[in-house]
């Protein structure tokens, strides 16, 4: 069998992934770039796979883009929503994934998955913020730490407290009072994680929590939310180090199954 | 019992016994009933069922800090965060989420009149569907105007006499002719007893923490038709009528200032919303449940009129009229707003009002966001920051009468 | 073909410029009332010899104004139709007929009243006990103090045979719609979900016996085209309203094609009909309205009935899910959401939610969203 290489881009609100596939099973290189959807952020990633991975655009079976900057990238064979490549990688990942929790930047989203690794149900955030990668930035902010820190800084918490707000900017003025008692950072920031975990639980709950439950998007790769989580829902949740990659794998996935059709 | 027992121990008693009878009704095999706040309670304390009232049950909940608790049972039914929390609240507990904070036997029947709010109805609806129970309604649309006319009268009438027979086949009773005047007597007798109890905040300065009415408010709502409900207000405006006389009140801070708070306490958070209330001396002399609750009638028709005035059912112009009666009656020098998510009624005319409380009453005006119920829409730092303002406003209205 | 063509054509000019056809009226010496959501008794409005005119908010439109009377939690419909009270958008109309049946509407005709003093008011009182005879004789009684007021702005008496005429019409258009709605779901091909909102859309701002007209017209071409095999899949919508043009872009890009509809906007508008020819004709009206169901901002005695009403409609359109657009903020829509999804599921309807409101006009989640539900129904 000859090699086939399909690729997957997701542009997201805040960042761009790319990923390349060999035969649909193998990845043979994968970049990120810190910046989304209307920037320079899809070229550079796909310059960036592509030099690693030695190959050139002509080498390439299908390209399928996925993410909120999808609609933008004309080049493509085809686009697909985040939901149905987040579903795809998870089960590509997890072959027994039941539940996918996707926390990204602008959305939280809750995909059902049929035991054939079919997207069965889902359920996204509304409008509010509470609950998204965005949340988590802002407060970040106001307590001068970086957001790649926050896991390890909650998982130092010795105290409980809550932000229960629901509006940013509210949560935002409860931070601001807990920093001016003098709570300690590392348990302000695992409020912080509870209420993220929190609002994301509650979607959850809507469309129903089975085993095994597998979380991707980039808030993944904070292990502060990923326990607030596993506290709230009383399950076990399965993380990726491709967490932050679903998507675009998800995209390389359906790539191949288009490229065979 | 020689010894005079407070009345304020007495108003709690009465509501413990609203419950204690509920759970007794049931342990007997009894229906219990779930009621709105302003459902005619004539009817069913006439036929001896036993009544509990969600509104009361969900604020003790949020008193208690269950409020988010239950709320957050009831989003992940699906019940959006946008409804009201009493309705979240209480939705949980008949879906079976349990709440220490406030247990109450789960329903038999459900008695709602929509004159609050329609949301009214729509939880009912829910609850009826979730525990397969009748649901006896009564309609009160909302009036345009000052008057409550007789088209409105005659078609509540006709859904009076629609509960009372789904009532009697409920209870297995007949209405007892006698028995209902005797208990629309104590209604109006705990209405004007009521009324006389919040008089006492004309009084400067007040003999009593006008807070303290959202508590006793709980015995109106539960057990107005009960003649021990008026006789412990009785007593209390008596013992009102003493602090007066002895230059007492339950206000243990200065009075420097008179106001008027808007709206339906955040239950979730009565001790920050006091804080800064007896820290700059500010006592709360007008709510405007003393109005709303005050309702007295001397016939059938009246009766169907009372209950066509609630806070949320009476139009922009009575509304008004309402609340700058209490102001001016209880000298208020500033008005503090409640926007409450919980309650779209309610504070959808809020800003109008505002403007009018200004230009006619010439006080101050503050508003804060906050809910009923629901501890993730209030801001502690927010409302400190606008009490401060509306206290330093009337420092200087104050001083400005005052140099004149 | 191109018949159809520029009928659409016709109708979507009629459904993007509501204002010029209030001109229109208005420089044919014709008086309009504008008339608020839900449930308006238009025919009234008709037989007094003037132009009813739906005022549903403004999708795509900007609060500002309205922001002195309402705080930002409160659906855009009511927000906006004070909007442009306040901005001078109705200020052609010689009246406004507003009802008061939810919570944002209560004080929403409170609002309206005292900041649009110069447009006269009418205030209407549903019941929702509206089924039994002391319900309908509300209902009679509300519709009366509206006909009052109508015969004063108007110079025309309201009569039995005006009024039965207008019943007529009314119904005529009724059918109408509810034909086209299922001939839409029948040549999706024909008429995409952006053109059966712009025809359904048009009729609020038109006189009914010119839309049944044209819309007749509409419904004789579409039956005589040949039916095509569809190739994307076919949905039920509800909701409030739903007529955001890039919206329902999304519903054609992604090949849903709306084969029925739980919309108050369109078909809980038009669902029943009043009794014609009868000598009271105004309680034949108030009869209408007790015969209302499955509507959200009513009241359901036997509790239930919506969840297996929309199954049913599912069923008999044969639709492959159901897409529930959620108005933020409208509490009727968002208490029952629940029992609906129940209904749903039970019956195994696939579903999914969409938060919306009408001030939005990026709609990148309800994009993502619909296009992984149409993935969902093509793999089940």
């Amino acid at each position: 069998m000859s090699e086939i290489f399909t690729m997957g881009i997701d542009v997201g609100s805040t960042s761009s992934k790319c990923i390349i596939l060999k035969n649909g099973k193998e990845i043979v290189s994968k970049s990120m770039i810190p910046v989304g959807a209307g920037t320079s952020g899809p070229r550079r990633v796909v310059e960036a796979v592509l030099r690693e991975s030695k190959l050139s655009i002509e080498d390439l079976s299908y390209i399928l883009a996925t993410g909120y900057g999808r609609h933008m990238m004309d080049w493509v064979h085809s686009e697909m929503s985040e939901l149905s490549c987040h579903a795809k990688a998870a089960y590509f990942l997890y072959p027994n994934v039941r539940t996918v929790i996707d926390i990204g930047g602008q959305d939280a989203k809750v995909l059902r998955i049929s035991p054939q690794g079919m997207l069965t149900n889902f359920a996204m955030n509304d409008k509010c913020a509470a609950g998204t990668g965005r949340f988590l930035d802002v407060m970040a902010r106001v307590i001068e730490v970086e957001v790649d820190d926050l896991g390890v800084l909650s998982a130092q918490s010795t105290n409980v407290i809550n932000i229960s707000s629901t509006c940013t900017v509210f949560a935002e003025s409860e931070v601001i009072s807990q920093l001016a008692q003098n709570t300690h950072i590392n348990d302000i920031v695992r409020g912080i994680h509870r209420s993220v975990a929190g609002r994301v639980a509650g979607l959850a709950k809507r469309v129903g929590v089975e085993d095994d439950v597998v979380m991707t998007g980039g808030v993944a790769k904070n292990n502060g939310v990923v326990v607030a989580l596993e506290e709230e829902l009383y399950k076990k949740i399965h993380v990726s180090p491709l967490a932050q990659y679903a998507g675009a794998l998800g995209a390389a996935l359906y790539a191949f199954d288009k490229r065979e059709s | 019992m020689s010894e005079k027992i407070p009345a304020k121990i007495r108003l709690r008693s009465i509501v413990d016994k609203v419950y204690q009878n509920a759970w007794d009704a049931k342990e007997r095999g009894e229906p219990v009933g779930w009621s709105s706040s302003k459902f005619p309670a004539e009817i069913a304390e006439a036929l001896g069922l036993a009544v509990c009232y969600p509104e009361n049950q969900a604020a003790a909940i949020s008193a208690k800090h269950g409020g988010q608790r239950m709320c957050e049972h009831a989003e992940a039914l699906g019940y959006d965060n946008d409804i009201c929390g009493y309705a979240r609240i209480s939705m949980a507990y008949a879906a079976g989420f349990e709440a220490e904070e406030k247990a109450m036997p789960q329903p038999d029947f459900l008695l709602c009149c929509n004159n609050i709010c329609n949301c009214m109805t729509k939880w009912y609806e829910n609850i009826a569907r979730m525990h397969d129970i009748p649901l006896v309604m009564i309609d009160v649309p909302y009036n345009n105007t000052v008057e409550v006319g007789d088209d409105y009268v005659q078609y509540i009438r006709g859904q009076f006499d629609d509960a009372i027979k789904q009532l009697e086949e409920i209870s297995g009773r007949k209405m007892n002719e006698k028995k209902f005047e005797e208990v629309c007597a104590n209604s109006n007798r705990t209405a004007k007893a009521w009324l006389k109890v919040c008089s006492y905040l004309q009084y400067k300065p007040s003999p009593f923490a006008g807070f303290d009415l959202f508590n006793h408010m709980a015995v109106v709502v539960t057990a107005r038709c009960k003649l021990e409900s008026a006789l412990a207000f009785e007593a209390l405006a008596e013992e009102l009528q003493e602090n007066v006389k002895n230059n007492h009140s339950t206000w243990k801070y200065e009075e420097k200032h008179r106001i008027m708070f808007e709206g339906i306490p955040c239950w979730p958070q009565l001790q920050p919303l006091f804080k800064p209330l007896k820290e700059n001396g500010m006592n709360t002399t007008a709510v405007v449940y003393a109005p709303a609750f005050g309702f007295a009638y001397s016939n059938l028709d009246e009766l169907m009129k009372a209950y066509c005035k609630a806070p949320n059912s009476v139009c922009l112009e009575t509304g008004v009229d309402w609340r700058e009666g209490i102001c001016r009656e209880n000298k208020v020098d500033g008005i503090l707003v409640h926007y409450n998510r919980s309650c779209k009624p309610w504070s959808g005319y809020m800003p109008e009002m505002e403007r009018r409380f200004r230009k006619d009453l010439g006080v101050p005006v503050v508003s804060f966001d906050g809910d009923q119920a629901d501890p993730r829409n209030f801001s502690e730092a927010q409302y400190n920051t606008r009490v401060e303002g509306l206290y330093e406003v009337m420092e200087e209205y104050k001083a400005k009468k005052e140099a004149k | 073909m191109s018949n159809i063509q520029t009928l659409l054509s016709a109708f979507d000019a009629i459904a993007k410029n509501p204002k010029k056809q209030l001109d229109d009226y208005i420089s044919q010496g014709k008086k309009a009332i504008g008339c608020f959501p839900y449930y308006v008794p238009e025919e009234l409005v008709y037989a007094s010899g003037m132009v009813p005119f739906g005022v549903w908010g403004k999708t795509g439109g900007k609060i500002n104004l309205a922001k002195e009377y309402f705080a930002a939690f409160y659906c855009t419909i009511a927000q906006l139709n004070l909007e442009m009270g306040l901005d001078g958008t109705l200020d052609g109309l010689s009246g406004v007929i507003a009802p008061s049946i939810c919570d944002t509407l209560r004080p929403f005709t409170q609002n309206f009243r005292v900041a649009c003093p110069d447009i006269p008011f009418m205030f209407l009182a549903h019941p929702q006990n509206r089924k039994k005879e002391y319900g309908v004789k509300f209902t009679e009684q509300q519709y009366n103090k509206i006909k009052i007021k109508l015969e004063e702005i108007s110079g025309i008496k309201i009569t039995n045979d005006n009024l039965n005429e207008a019943i007529k019409i009314y119904n005529e258009n009724r059918k109408a719609r509810r034909r086209f709605i299922e001939l839409a779901g029948q040549y999706p091909h024909i008429i995409t979900a952006t053109s059966r909102s712009v025809v359904l859309k048009s009729a609020f701002f038109m006189l009914k016996d010119e839309h049944t007209k044209m819309l007749n017209e509409l419904n004789g071409l579409i039956e005589a085209s040949p039916i095509e095999p569809w190739k994307g899949k076919k949905v039920v919508t509800s909701g409030i309203v739903l007529d955001s043009p890039s919206l329902l872009k999304i519903f054609d890009d992604n090949q849903l094609a709306i084969v029925a509809d739980d919309m108050a906007h369109e078909s809980r508008a038009i669902r029943v009909d009043v009794q014609e020819n009868t000598n009271h004709p105004m309680q034949a009206l108030a009869e209408q309205f007790g015969n209302q169901d499955y509507d959200t901002l009513l009241y359901d005695p036997e509790l239930n009935k919506r969840p297996g009403y929309l199954v049913e409609k599912v069923k008999k359109s044969q639709a492959d899910g159901v897409v529930i657009m959620i108005m933020q903020f409208c509490d009727p829509e968002e208490i029952e959401f629940p029992s609906l999804k129940k209904g749903l599921e039970e019956a195994g309807i696939p579903y999914i939610k969409i938060g919306m409101d009408q001030q939005m006009t990026n709609f990148g989640q309800a994009q993502t969203s619909l296009q992984a539900f149409a993935d969902v129904l093509s793999t089940l």
